[in-house]
């Protein structure tokens, strides 16, 4: 997967005209998240289900290597074989290698964020293996050649005319129909057939239980389960933060994790796997590979404020819930995950200098932090990421601001501790700032602030400003007796 | 008599100075008795946002000198309190002197409408307003420092107005200081849904409790609405009416 972060405004420009995904997106605050709220309420106390849950995720981040060798240990009793990747590319050699040596002609795919992190697909598909997204909306993102829109929408975006389009093409469709049902069908037919042959299955994992070794896999089209129970080789991959405690942690968070994602009590199928087919049982897979994959994370894990974004359980709420996601949509974002969870990880992932719009392209208006149920204060840590970046930190890959913006800061910051300064500063900048005013009202500054300018006004500088206000009239009064 | 330190944010005290005279009227209408350091400045909000911490940890010390006797701290502005009580803390948690200053000048600072309800213990001020009030819950306001019920409370005190509610009241306006003019195309969007919202309220004013977002509504509905207006809290309170 092409990494496009640095293409941020580009892309964004170009989204938010786009009307058929606004319609969409326009959708998300209110009636997502409404649901959301909704489903929250079956919990006998909301508020405390959610502090239980980010409780969880901050002793699971917190216990981490300790938890990871509790699973290997777990999971390879359970006869699961684990494998340890330090990043993308020992990954993607992993599921090649497998591969390989069992001639596997073609895999087919659960929906899964961290291949899209590995760019796992492009990968097989060079090495002459053929992929097959099974996953609705992502099978849609894949024939289209484009990332995904939205984490559990991921073609969402996409006008049924086109997926016609699509399908007639590339999923042996007969009849042109923009009926989603016969649409769905139509899929079905071409992936079913996919799935009756197939060797080698590929998902990803919601969960990594440490107490039992137990990998969880949480859909609503059955498609995971087909990958896993199909194959005579699975192979799992999850990055590092996956893993959680104990099955009650893990039942918890899947009570969570539905509500959060989809506004659903539980998704229509969950499905648990303990090491692959035992012999007294009658399906599920002869082996099982548990790819574990580090991809930068442990760079980071020694820093405690960065580290929390590992919080993040991918449930896709904070995306729900932004202000500028519904906007702007899933592609400005530039790679595999989007909206403020992007915004957390991707920086960490890939570095600061490029993905300089993703952490500062955001109000810090908190609404993801209220529903987040990893705990992660997204706010804090994009103002965390300024600070490296303007630091010039070389661990963040900080590339630092421009000069004239340190010089301004610095000079600003004088003024604000010199009282004296500050004021003397009030009377120099007043007449530079309204002569551009017309009635008290400033509609455009030339080429300063001209974002603002655009489409807003702003009020001339007072006449007298509070300050001077006070001198005249305040500080003569008689203090009361 | 109750003595209150006026916290007046750089944008009141420049652009928006009605809004520190109606907060002063109010507070001497009810007795109490408003002082202010003429040697205030700004609490370095905006270079906390930029990343410039070590510039912003300068304007917390000069907050804290300034304003660290008071007994009492109250300000017009949501994310100003937010500012001083949330983020010296943590800009200066590496200095324990300059730290157990910050935390303890944390619970002396008060947002206005927090101050009048939860200190004072007032719901009516004595204001009058005659038409339709709608209220913006400012991100800092409500996320920030968890105050909602208190402006409320006011706002039904006020002798001949009518309160609706608005849409998606809790939403963010887009202003997010230099997040308005850096990624005016996403902030336009947002400004715009917050005005079609206020104008399908059918108020005759939205109110709030934060100067960023008024300079932001206000900014938008002069330009594309200008029979509309938002009118901070403080002047309402007032019964004065005037927008800043």
């Amino acid at each position: 997967m092409k990494i496009k972060t640095e293409q941020f405004n580009e892309v964004a420009k170009k989204e938010i005209k786009n009307e058929y995904a606004r319609a969409f997106l326009g959708l998300l605050p209110p009636v997502i998240s409404m649901m959301r709220k909704q489903v929250m309420a079956s919990f006998p106390d909301p508020d405390a289900a959610l502090a239980y849950g980010q409780a969880i995720r901050a002793e699971a981040v917190t216990r981490l290597p300790e938890l990871l060798e509790e699973f290997e240990k777990n999971a390879c009793a359970q006869g699961a074989q684990i494998l340890w990747a330090r990043d993308a590319k020992e990954a993607n050699d992993m599921v090649l290698a497998i591969a390989k040596e069992r001639n596997i002609t073609y895999v087919t795919k659960g929906k899964s964020m961290v291949t899209e992190e590995m760019g796992l697909n492009d990968v097989l598909i060079r090495e002459g293996i053929e992929t097959y997204e099974t996953d609705l909306g992502e099978f849609i993102a894949q024939q289209l050649g484009r990332p995904p829109f939205h984490i559990v929408g991921p073609a969402i975006n996409v006008p049924v005319e086109e997926v016609c389009d699509l399908f007639m093409k590339k999923a042996d469709m007969k009849t042109a129909t923009t009926d989603p049902v016969e649409l769905g069908y139509a899929a079905r037919l071409f992936l079913r057939d996919k799935f009756h042959h197939i060797e080698m299955g590929i998902t990803g994992v919601n969960m990594a239980v440490a107490e039992t070794g137990t990998i969880i896999n949480v859909e609503n089209e059955g498609n995971i389960r087909f990958n896993k129970a199909s194959p005579r080789t699975q192979v799992s991959i999850m990055s590092m933060e996956k893993v959680v405690p104990t099955m009650s942690d893990a039942m918890h968070l899947l009570r969570l994790l539905c509500r959060s994602c989809t506004g659903q009590k539980i998704s229509a199928y969950v499905s648990m796997d303990s090491g692959p087919k035992k012999a007294d049982e009658i399906d599920g897979p002869e082996e099982l590979f548990i790819i574990i994959i580090d991809n930068g994370r442990s760079e980071f894990y020694g820093d405690f404020t960065a580290r929390e974004a590992l919080r993040c359980i991918r449930c896709g709420a904070c995306l729900n819930i932004c202000p500028v996601y519904s906007k702007i949509g899933g592609y400005p974002y530039g790679w595999a995950y989007s909206g403020p969870m992007g915004q957390v990880l991707n920086p960490l992932l890939l570095g600061l200098d490029k993905t300089q719009d993703l952490y500062r392209a955001c109000t810090l208006c908190g609404a993801c932090r209220e529903v987040c149920p990893g705990g992660i204060d997204h706010p804090s840590l994009f103002l965390y990421y300024r600070a490296k970046d303007v630091e010039g930190d070389q661990k963040f890959k900080g590339k630092r601001r421009t000069w004239k913006e340190m010089r301004f800061f610095d000079l600003w910051t004088w003024a604000v501790a010199h009282g004296w300064f500050w004021n003397l500063g009030v009377k120099w900048v007043r007449p530079a700032l309204n002569r551009y005013a017309r009635a008290g009202v400033i509609h455009s500054m030339g080429r300063f602030f001209e974002g603002w300018f655009k489409e807003r006004d702003f009020p001339a500088m007072a006449k007298k400003t509070f300050h001077e206000r006070w001198k005249e009239k305040e500080e003569k009064a008689e203090p009361p007796a | 008599m109750q003595k209150v330190s006026l916290f007046i944010p750089c944008t009141v005290d420049l652009f928006l100075p009605e809004i520190g005279e109606a907060t002063v009227a109010v507070l001497r209408r009810l007795g109490v008795y408003p002082v202010y350091h003429t040697e205030q400045t700004c609490c370095g909000q905006p270079a906390m946002n930029a990343g410039y911490r070590d510039q912003a940890r300068k304007a917390a010390k000069h907050f804290i000198n300034i304003f660290g006797d008071d007994d009492v701290i109250v300000s017009p502005s949501g994310s100003c309190v937010y500012m001083v009580t949330h983020h010296y803390p943590e800009l200066l948690s590496d200095e324990p002197g300059w730290l157990r200053r910050a935390e303890e000048l944390s619970g002396r600072v008060y947002e206005f409408t927090q101050y009048l309800v939860d200190v004072l213990g007032v719901d009516d001020v004595g204001a009058r307003f005659e038409g339709k009030i709608t209220y913006h819950e400012s991100c800092q306001v409500l996320r920030g420092l968890g105050i909602s019920a208190q402006p409320k409370k006011l706002l039904a005190g006020i002798t001949g107005a009518e309160i609706v509610p608005l849409f998606a009241a809790e939403f963010c306006c887009g202003f997010g200081g230099e997040f308005a003019y850096n990624y005016n195309y996403i902030s336009e969007e947002m400004v715009k849904e917050k005005a079609q919202h206020f104008i399908n309220s059918g108020a005759d004013v939205l109110t709030l409790c934060e100067p960023g977002c008024l300079l932001n509504i206000n900014g938008y509905l002069s330009r594309h609405h200008p029979e509309k207006r938002v009118i901070h809290m403080a002047n309402l309170l007032a019964g004065a009416g005037k927008e800043g």
